[in-house]
């Protein structure tokens, strides 16, 4: 046995007493299923893959690898859309099954909870409390808090209600080298740790707990669907909504390929297939005004060309709009193998021009892109069905994708709003960031990570970190 | 309180950063005024001055964004805004005498922090420099982002103790249609706080004291300032649902003003302390303990 192979074994025993036998992943075989997530494209496979059970059990994994100076990366459910929780030969810290809810207090209106909790699972939970948890990334049937918390998730009604970071009151955390420490907002005065975590993109440590803000339902909810002959008319419709001062709980812009798939479909809703756009419009509130607001909202679109505006007001009706939207990735599955999300953003009033652009970038290189975003936000995902086995294709797809990028921050926008840099973004962030941004990010993690092993290779370009270039050489 | 130093007046951020970098006793970092104190004296042998990073930078109101320098001042930010139906509702403890930078590198919020969001929740992006005289560009200008570690974040509330904030990216919203403010006298505490969960949600409800009512122009102990805005419909039923609480008077919206003045927490941080990672955080960002030192006491 080679000094490796043993130190490899020696740990794995160790990870084992630590969690159970059953609990540690090393066969190959078994760990193909961790070496990808939602994003086609990328395949790392991780050395070991442990999963933890209790809080105290990711202490002591936590303190183990610590102990050996080892990488790794955490992982919730997998569903993250930026290559982020990809393992390239380390240790995958696997926290699905810390899934309990530890607290509902309905007087205070918050949840405190682990991060294995399914997104949707606590809306569910707190229902009959007349609350839920606001912000609801498409994965939410899937898709964990903890993960959530990683990446700053969104989602459509974050338009009116806000992203992770607004919705996350505390986190307990526990930091690469074993340190457990308390996050909370700064609403004590001081530094607002919590928000530099969220989004760290578990580069930071690893979340244990954290509580959070649940949201009453609203006493009513209007869905609208209005449909367009050009994307130009619906993204003006998205400008006059918001420039009204009418905050829909959800404006979503789905283009005509988005509208076909769907239809084609299981997930058919029933848009009309031959608009350009339509837009999904969701208004929710006290019932007292929600009908004027719909009907501020009909007039605006109509002012913008739409060519009809359809009401959904009962339940079924509205689940049928929405299905659509929802279900859009998948129905994308039936036009090709692979799917690649892309999300970038962009000021509002640069939308219509922001299509066109995209729509001719994908005329160039011979890719079909579909649109199908949070509008409101100016939150696009252009996505682009292909076939990742295909390289001459696949080249194409990676060629336009960098090119709206390049777009968007032209623009004045970001390169992502809300899927994460991951590995996929890492790229473009010298073209978004300047060097000292850059530099002072590498000095954030390193308060939290100082020996850089937390998702290693992830969010920042290494070479961005100047120091990290000092010691690497004072140590070659 | 005010303490006669020399003063540094830079107009370029770059300016600023080789002062920065060239101080070794201290600079006391200052926005429109005296907003920093804390209750903790700063030793330092500079005052920074930063009025000459005043202004709007640029302003496009169908993004429902601006940009503006730190020093500018929430007056100025709410006149600018105001003109286009928008506001960026900071609507800080204290008057609109601050300036936004003080305002975001403070994490002041106010009455209406729970219902219209936080500095945390309507900065989008900042310009600052760091202790080791670094220009940092954080966030951006969109409303949505996610791009990088959180510097934005960590700046905001920061007390000037890790950057100087030189311009910020702020969040803006249309003014609702209607917005009304309301003294109501004769409810009991239970009754407002059912109001305030229910449908009717106001951005605020303030119980007031005998003082501020008399202030008012009225006379009770047990009055409270309601402030509800949405479309004329919502807020003409949440008033009917208001009027049968008790006696209901619409008052100004400056009324608020009163209340921002008046309640502003007197020690905002009273609920600090270093903890060994907020020590590193400091060490990373400003390791010659430059930028108001000993504002926060003294890390670890």
């Amino acid at each position: 046995m080679t000094l490796r192979a043993s130190a490899s074994s020696i740990l794995e025993a160790d990870l084992a007493r630590i969690v159970g036998a059953r609990h540690v992943v090393t066969r190959p075989t078994a760990l193909l299923a961790y070496e990808t997530d939602a994003l086609p494209g990328y395949a790392h496979r991780p050395s070991v893959a442990v999963f933890p059970g209790t809080r105290d059990e990711v202490v002591a994994v936590m303190r183990r690898l610590a102990q050996d100076g080892l990488p790794f990366v955490a992982r919730g459910a997998g569903t993250g859309l930026s290559g982020g929780a990809l393992a390239d030969g380390v240790v995958l810290l696997g926290l699905n099954r810390l899934k309990r809810i530890i607290h509902i207090d309905a007087e205070a209106r918050t949840a405190t909870l682990e991060p294995g909790v399914v997104n949707a699972m606590l809306s569910r939970e707190v229902a009959p409390l007349g609350l839920h948890y606001a912000p609801d990334p498409s994965s939410q049937s899937a898709c964990t808090l903890g993960g959530n918390l990683a990446e700053n998730a969104g989602g459509p009604h974050c338009l009116k209600y806000g992203v992770t970071l607004n919705h996350v009151l505390r986190a307990t955390v526990v930091l690469p080298d074993g340190e457990v420490v308390e996050l909370d907002r700064g609403d004590a005065g001081g530094y607002d740790l919590l928000g530099a975590f969220v989004g760290s993109e578990g580069c930071f440590g690893v979340a244990l707990e954290l509580t959070v803000k649940l949201t009453p339902n609203p006493e009513g909810v209007i869905t609208m669907l209005a449909d367009f002959a050009t994307l130009r008319a619906a993204a003006e419709a998205t400008s006059r909504i918001i420039a009204a001062g009418i905050l829909p709980a959800a404006l979503e812009l789905m283009d005509q390929p988005t509208i076909r798939a769907v239809e084609e479909s299981i997930y058919a809703a029933g848009y009309p297939t031959d608009a350009a756009a339509v837009l999904l419009i969701e208004v929710d509130g006290a019932l007292a005004g929600l009908e004027a607001d719909a009907d501020a909202v009909t007039v605006l679109c109509a002012e913008a060309g739409a060519r009809t505006v359809k009401r959904a007001t009962d339940a079924d009706a509205r689940a049928k709009l929405w299905q659509g939207r929802k279900k859009a990735f998948g129905a994308m599955g039936r036009v090709a193998p692979h799917l690649v999300v892309q999300d970038a953003v962009v000021p509002r009033t640069m939308l219509a021009d922001l299509l066109e652009d995209i729509a001719t970038i994908g005329t160039n290189h011979g890719v079909r892109v579909c649109n199908v975003f949070h509008a409101g936000d100016g939150n696009l995902h252009p996505n682009i069905p292909y076939d990742a086995s295909n390289a001459e294709e696949s080249a194409r797809v990676h060629a336009a994708m960098s090119e709206i990028m390049t777009r968007c921050i032209a623009a004045g926008g970001s390169i992502t709003g809300e899927h994460g840099v991951g590995l996929d973004k890492l790229p473009y962030m010298e073209q978004l960031f300047t060097p000292d941004t850059l530099d002072a990010m590498c000095s954030l993690r390193e308060t939290f990570d100082a020996e850089r092993r937390a998702n290693p290779g992830k969010v920042v370009p290494l070479r961005s970190c100047r120091e990290w270039h000092v010691t690497a050489a004072g140590r070659a | 309180m005010s303490i006669s130093r020399p003063t540094l007046r830079p107009h370029h951020v770059d300016e600023l950063a080789a002062i920065i970098r060239e101080n070794a006793d201290g600079l006391r970092v200052r926005g429109a005024g005296g907003w920093m104190y804390a209750g903790q004296p700063v030793r330092a042998s500079h005052e920074l001055h930063l009025d000459a990073f005043s202004g709007v930078r640029s302003y496009t109101p169908g993004d429902l964004t601006i940009s503006v320098g730190a020093a500018t001042t929430l007056a100025e930010l709410d006149a600018c805004t105001r003109a286009q139906g928008q506001w960026c509702p900071l609507l800080a403890w204290g008057d609109d005498s601050g300036s936004v930078g003080a305002t975001i590198a403070t994490a002041t919020s106010g009455p209406f922090a729970d219902s219209l969001g936080r500095p945390r929740d309507l900065v989008l992006g900042l310009e600052c420099v760091d202790g080791r005289g670094r220009v940092i560009r954080a966030g951006g200008r969109v409303v949505k982002n996610v791009a990088g570690f959180d510097l934005t974040r960590l700046v905001t509330g920061s007390w000037g103790t890790l950057a100087v904030i030189t311009e910020l990216h702020l969040r803006l919203r249309a003014r609702p249609v209607a917005d009304r403010t309301y003294y109501i006298d004769g409810a009991s505490a239970e009754q407002i706080r059912a109001f305030a969960r229910g449908a009717f949600a106001p951005l605020a409800a303030v119980p007031l004291s005998g003082e501020l009512a008399r202030t008012l122009g009225h006379s009770s102990h047990a009055a409270w300032l309601l402030r509800v805005a949405g479309n004329p419909a919502f807020v003409g039923a949440a008033q009917t649902a208001l009027a049968s609480l008790g006696a209901c008077v619409e008052m100004p919206e400056s009324a608020w003003g009163l209340v921002r003045r008046e309640l502003a927490p007197a020690t905002p941080l009273a609920g600090w302390q270093w903890s060994p990672l907020a020590a590193r955080v400091k060490r990373a960002f400003d390791p010659r303990d430059v930028l108001n030192p000993g504002l926060l006491g003294t890390a670890a």
